[in-house]
């Protein structure tokens, strides 16, 4: 039973990894009180330009920023959009969703089919020794141990620090924020570009650790699972990591049927994350009823006068 | 009687009379025009430390849109600001909190999710990390310094509208500012939250403080300011120094132009049928509360904010469903007239005046005529279709009558000022022909005139309907209603005749919760009052003919 049971959780530790990566990004931009719909355009731009930086310079940690500095650069886009033209956000997010899955599979198209060297399994000594927490947590790849810490960081920047406050103030109520002398707008620009920079890393592993390949659209709609996450983790980090891995568990599931063999239609297996999106989203707006949304939410900071 | 209470503390405040001390703002004939409205127009002023400066006008007369220029929020179209005598040029709040100015907004810039510690050092701490214990340390030790009792612990959402301006000023005082400016600071506050402001405003002001306090409320501009100056249209039109200061009646004549008189002739009329009747009604913070409202009286619901008003009001109002007890409305039971189709029942039927004018009573984004249809698309509809000519015409038709300012039916409610906002309420409301009228707080946060108007309709109101008014401003209720229920903790305490003798006394004790003061009249009732007096709390309520 734990030999079919250990790969599936560490597979699950695994897929649920490029999903933390966004679902934190797209949490830091809505907290700010910016609603960015391009997670999955940000995403698979992020995909795409690891993938062709490590290829070109041979090293997947630059790739591995590249991919950070590519969403941001789309989340910059979306700031400029909603923070200085003041445009709908849902309108801005859907169309850098768009455009960046059109433009990733049209840059993207020579490099089907080509790998690079990308991010390996790396044992780490002493803890991979453990009983079950060593073969599921830690004979990982370095992109999981870094998304091990990140909840972490992500909690402590905006519970202890500063910056957090007002970023939370920024999302919560601008004009309060503003009146505090902060800059509620270059907060929100943080925030998203910021948030950009997460996401895009969430891009990276698809292509530099899940696998060494580049395929158009292979981001397959985790983007959107994290808008979802976001909802469903109440705008709080621990409960990402939770619903992270609790869609990579579904995917690392469902994929293991498929190799199984299962009677069942590969669709309908295939189908199973995006049915338990919709379901989670149901069942938690049910119980909360919309609890933790900063109030600023998709509201576009006025320019006085 | 607020008045006494507040002036009698008033004499324990040393007065510094040096006239010479600089100005620590000087306003040097400030302009400032929005499209074609001139707000401001030529203003100077001096604010001096150590001094309170009341503000006076009107809705509309410009105290805000001056205040705000003070404050950084936006840049004047002519005329400089003096700080320490020297010209100082604010592009953003922030400039204005680093040179010593700070602005408690009528509507509350606090975050409602953070901690009243948070609120406080938010954007003040030089330390990128935080400690949540010592901030709450920080600024609990600040709130000890001035003695305002407060939690910094709590979230500001589990807060009272009292104890959220204490965060405001604890925020000022931590910035160290040197002008504190409170914009109708008293509009959200109770009687006894009133008195312990004005007590933290001289303490401060006794500390060196410049304190600006806008209000159109003229016993407490009179109680509490060292000077006043009065706004009209833009415009200063008088300005008092200390020991100057007239009259109320004299004030408000100057501050309106004309004779206003804040006492109304309420003559009775015959009462008709029962419109309302609660029998027993609990739950949800009520207890056993029974009333009966017929159609020819205003029954006033005095008390403390958070007594149990909101859950009453709520619950005729047909926003809550009452859990124990029987509410009977016009004759049927709650369940049976808010169940009713509406295409009836719109008109003749029961209109809700909310205290929030802004959520509740209007959507901000829509024009006048979208939020008069709000309660009234019943009788604009033919065949599913809604006649919007017709709307229109009725709506530009009432907003004359009612001398809505400016009197153009596509203004967005947010555009209307607070006053104006509440005349364009009732003017809908009453189009209903209601037969009973909740009304609440209906002239919170309105100038002088509006008041008067208001007042005047909901006595005229009479002729049709019973109208339930819930205020926390006695003033209000001993002026309109023919009896006072006065609520405490959830219960009716006792219902008094507006013309019974010690009526203002008894309602005083009723409010903080002593039933001793109805017939045990002598030792218990004297004793209680005494003790009252003298922590301050009970003064407002306490007996005090010589106000009016």
């Amino acid at each position: 039973m734990l030999e079919l049971a250990l790969p599936i959780l560490a597979a699950t530790v695994q897929s649920g990894t490029p999903i933390l990566y966004a679902t934190l990004g797209e949490m830091l931009t809505e907290r700010s009180g910016v609603l960015n719909l391009g997670v999955e355009g940000m995403m698979i731009i992020g995909a795409l330009a690891a993938f062709v930086v490590t290829g070109a310079t041979g090293s997947p940690w630059l790739g591995f920023l590249a991919a950070g500095a590519a969403g941001a650069l789309l989340g910059a886009l979306h700031a400029l959009a909603c923070l200085v033209f003041q445009g709908n956000q849902v309108v801005s997010g859907l169309a850098l969703t768009i455009f960046g899955v059109g433009l990733a599979d049209f840059l993207g198209t020579p490099f089907i089919g080509t790998t690079v060297p990308g991010f390996d399994k790396l044992s780490v000594p002493l803890l991979s020794a453990l009983p079950v927490f060593g073969d599921i947590f830690f004979r990982q790849d370095a992109l999981v141990y870094v998304s091990y810490v990140m909840p972490l960081v992500f909690w402590l920047t905006m519970r202890r620090t500063s910056l957090g406050l007002a970023v939370d103030a920024a999302g919560e109520h601008p004009a309060a924020a503003s009146a505090a002398g902060l800059d509620p707008v270059a907060l929100r620009w943080f925030g998203v570009v910021g948030g950009g920079f997460l996401v895009g890393l969430g891009g990276a592993y698809l292509s530099l650790a899940y696998t060494h390949l580049w395929t158009s659209g292979m981001t397959a709609g985790r983007g959107w699972i994290a808008v979802a996450l976001v909802i469903f983790a109440f705008w709080r980090p621990g409960r990402a990591v939770f619903g992270a891995y609790l869609f990579g568990g579904i995917m690392a599931f469902q994929l293991r049927l498929q190799a199984m063999g299962a009677d069942l239609p590969s669709s309908l297996l295939l189908m199973l994350p995006y049915g338990l999106t919709v379901f989670v989203l149901a069942a938690s707006s049910a119980r909360g009823g919309g609890v933790g949304a900063p109030r600023g939410l998709g509201v576009n900071i006025e320019p006085q006068e | 009687m607020r008045m006494h209470a507040f002036a009698r503390r008033r004499r324990k405040h040393t007065k510094r009379t040096d006239p010479a001390v600089p100005p620590v703002v000087r306003l040097i004939s400030i302009s400032k025009s929005f499209g074609a409205v001139k707000a401001n127009q030529d203003i100077s002023l001096d604010i001096r430390p150590g001094r309170i400066k009341a503000l006076l006008g009107e809705n509309g007369a410009g105290k805000s849109t001056l205040m705000s220029m003070l404050s950084g929020r936006f840049p004047p179209d002519s005329g400089t600001i003096e700080i320490d005598g020297a010209p100082a040029r604010f592009r953003s709040p922030a400039d204005g909190i680093a040179a010593g100015i700070g602005m408690v907004y009528q509507h509350f810039m606090l975050v409602e999710r953070m901690t009243v510690a948070q609120n406080v050092l938010l954007g003040q701490t030089g330390s990128f990390w935080l400690s949540p214990r010592a901030m709450r340390a920080t600024v609990g030790a600040l709130a000890e310094e001035y003695g305002l009792a407060i939690d910094p612990g709590a979230r500001v959402d589990s807060l009272s509208m009292g104890q959220r301006q204490l965060v405001e000023i604890l925020k000022l005082l931590y910035r160290q500012s040197r002008v504190l400016i409170f914009d109708e600071p008293t509009a959200v506050l109770t009687p006894a939250e009133t008195g312990n402001l004005f007590q933290a405003l001289w303490n401060m002001s006794e500390q060196g403080k410049a304190i600006v306090f806008i209000s159109h409320k003229l016993p407490e501009v009179i109680a509490v300011a060292d000077e006043i100056a009065i706004l009209r249209q833009g415009r200063i039109v008088d300005e008092f120094l200390e020991h100057e200061v007239p009259s109320e009646h004299a004030l408000a004549n100057r501050m309106v132009g004309r004779e206003v008189i804040l006492e109304v002739d309420a003559q009775p009329v015959p009462l008709g049928a029962e419109v309302l009747r609660l029998e027993g009604l609990s739950g949800n913070g009520l207890e056993d509360v029974s009333l009966s409202l017929r159609q020819g009286e205003i029954l006033a619901l005095a008390g403390v904010a958070g007594n149990g008003q909101k859950p009453l009001v709520e619950t005729v109002a047909g926003l809550r469903s009452p859990q124990r007890g029987a509410v009977t409305i016009l004759g049927s039971d709650w369940k049976a007239f808010y169940g009713a189709p509406q295409k009836e029942s719109w008109r003749g039927g029961l209109a809700y005046i909310p205290e929030d004018r802004q959520g509740l009573a209007t959507c901000p984004d829509l024009d006048m005529v979208d939020n008069f249809l709000l309660t009234t698309r019943h009788g604009f509809s033919r065949q599913g279709f809604l006649e919007r000519n017709r709307a229109e015409e009725q709506t530009a038709r009432l907003v004359e009558e009612h001398d809505v300012r400016p009197p153009v039916p596509a203004t967005l409610a947010r555009q209307l000022s607070g006053g104006n906002l509440q005349k364009l309420v009732i003017a809908r409301e009453f189009y209903r022909h209601p037969r009973i009228i909740v009304a609440e707080q209906p002239t919170q946060g309105l100038d002088v005139s509006a008041t008067e108007e208001v007042w005047r309709r909901l006595l005229q109101a009479r002729a049709h309907a019973g109208v339930l008014l819930v205020t926390g401003d006695l003033n209000e209720a001993l002026q309109l209603a023919d009896r006072i229920a006065v609520m405490y903790r959830g219960r009716i305490m006792d219902v008094i005749g507006r013309n019974e003798p010690d009526a203002v006394g008894r309602i005083g004790l009723l409010m903080a919760g002593l039933r001793k003061g109805k017939r045990e009249d002598g030792t218990a009732g004297e004793g209680a009052r005494a003790r009252q007096g003298e922590d301050g709390q009970g003064a407002e309520s306490a007996p005090g003919g010589a106000a009016r």
